[in-house]
This record gives C-alpha cells, sequence and structure tokens, in this order.
C-alpha cells in the first residue's frame, strides 16, 4: 500500500505502471483501521483472524464495498 | 511440531522486533527455546505457511511480520526511542498501533518522491491530507505479499 500527496498523483502511477485503480483510503481512515487490524498483533493470544473476523474489522473500520471482502 | 512452542515462537519474533527493531535470526530463536536450529526453522516455515510472518525461503529470514519490515523501507517509524521500518504505508501506522504509542513517521510519497512526516500523539494522526491507494482487493493480497 503506497502513500499519495494527492489523487492525480495515484492516476498518474496507476497509469504509469498499467494498474487498475484500487480503493483509496485518507490517513485517517487508514489509522482507524490500523487500530482495530493491529491493537492485538503482539499478544501471545493472536493466532491470525478467520475471513469472518476479517470481514469484521473492514466493517468496523466503516469499509463497505465489495473491494474488501471475499464474495461467496 | 508442538503447537504450544509454534504460537510461543510468533510471539517471540513479534516481541523480538518491538524490543530491537529487527527480526531475531533462526539461530536466536532456536537459543530461546533451548530447540535446535532445524527446529527453529521448522517453526519459522509453519508460522510462514500460516501467514504470521513472511519468511525469506532461501535466506532463512523474517522479510515481513507485518506491520514490521525486516529490511529497510520507504517507511520510517520513530517510537519509543527506537526507529522501526514499516512494510508500507498501511503498516506505518500499524506500529504504533501495535505497539499502543506515540510515533513520528518519516515517509516517502510515491511519484512526487516528496519525504512526509506524520505524527500519531495521543491516538491521533496528523497531516491527514495524504493517501493510501490499495491497489489489490483483500482476496488477493497474499497472491503476491510483496506487491501487495
Amino acid at each position: 500500500m503506497l502513500l499519495f500527496q494527492s489523487e492525480e498523483w495515484i492516476d498518474k502511477w496507476c497509469k504509469r505502471n498499467n494498474l487498475k485503480r484500487g480503493e483509496v483510503l485518507t490517513i485517517q481512515q487508514v489509522w482507524e483501521l490500523s487500530k482495530l487490524w493491529y491493537h492485538n498483533r503482539l499478544s501471545l493470544e493472536y493466532h491470525g483472524r478467520s475471513m469472518e473476523e476479517v470481514a469484521e474489522v473492514f466493517r468496523k473500520a466503516g469499509l463497505k464495498s465489495d473491494f474488501w471482502y471475499i464474495q461467496r | 511440531m508442538n503447537d504450544t512452542i509454534l504460537w510461543q515462537t510468533r510471539h517471540f519474533v513479534y516481541q523480538h522486533f518491538a524490543d530491537t527493531t529487527h527480526a531475531p535470526s533462526v539461530d536466536v530463536t532456536a537459543a530461546h527455546f533451548n530447540i535446535s536450529a532445524e527446529e527453529a526453522t521448522d517453526y519459522y516455515k509453519e508460522l510462514h505457511n500460516r501467514h504470521a510472518f513472511f519468511l525469506d525461503l532461501e535466506a532463512l529470514t523474517i522479510r515481513m511480520a507485518n506491520p514490521f519490515s525486516g529490511i529497510p523501507t520507504d517507511f520510517k517509524v520513530h517510537a519509543n526511542g527506537k526507529t522501526y521500518y514499516a512494510n508500507c504505508a498501511w503498516d506505518m501506522l500499524g506500529i504504533p498501533a501495535a505497539l499502543h504509542t506515540d510515533a513520528i513517521i518519516e515517509a516517502v510519497c510515491t511519484e512526487s518522491n516528496d519525504t512526509v512526516q506524520l505524527e500519531v500523539k495521543d491516538g491521533k494522526v496528523t497531516n491527514s491530507e495524504l493517501l493510501v491507494h490499495f491497489p489489490l482487493s483483500f482476496s488477493h493480497w497474499y497472491d503476491d505479499l510483496v506487491f501487495t
């Protein structure tokens, strides 16, 4: 995941690398996601997440598009 | 393979990153658990297979234990008097989130190559005009972890 200063820089990078644009989050959104995703990473009890638990993290972070979810 | 030691190994690797900013070698982990280097290697490979961290399978070194990077990157995180490297723009915020601490982050923006500074302080992040691009949908994150 790369850091950009504006939407224009993202479009330029996608075009130069011939890649489709993915999802763009603000730093604030990424910080909220980081707290949910990493808060217990140093715990002995953390053994990874199930797909359902991953989906719950994304839901709590307010990420609602299909981009974040595995379609069944 | 002992499941208890497996997860203790994962925990040891993460705690080692937090304490020292870098990954423990196979030999360091073997010595910590009083096991052979071959056994420690087996635990490393199993944790790699379970996506607990990402192992360079040739060098047997830990390349990523997200959010920590085992190699220098464009995302430097200064926290608790140490300097960590994060794997990506998400992980640069993941480090203060995992350590539950404030941080100063120096990061290079893609395309412009400008270095910017962010601060995490008292649970808030500054420089909120910056953007993070996620090129791949979640279902493809583990196809190529380095690209992701």
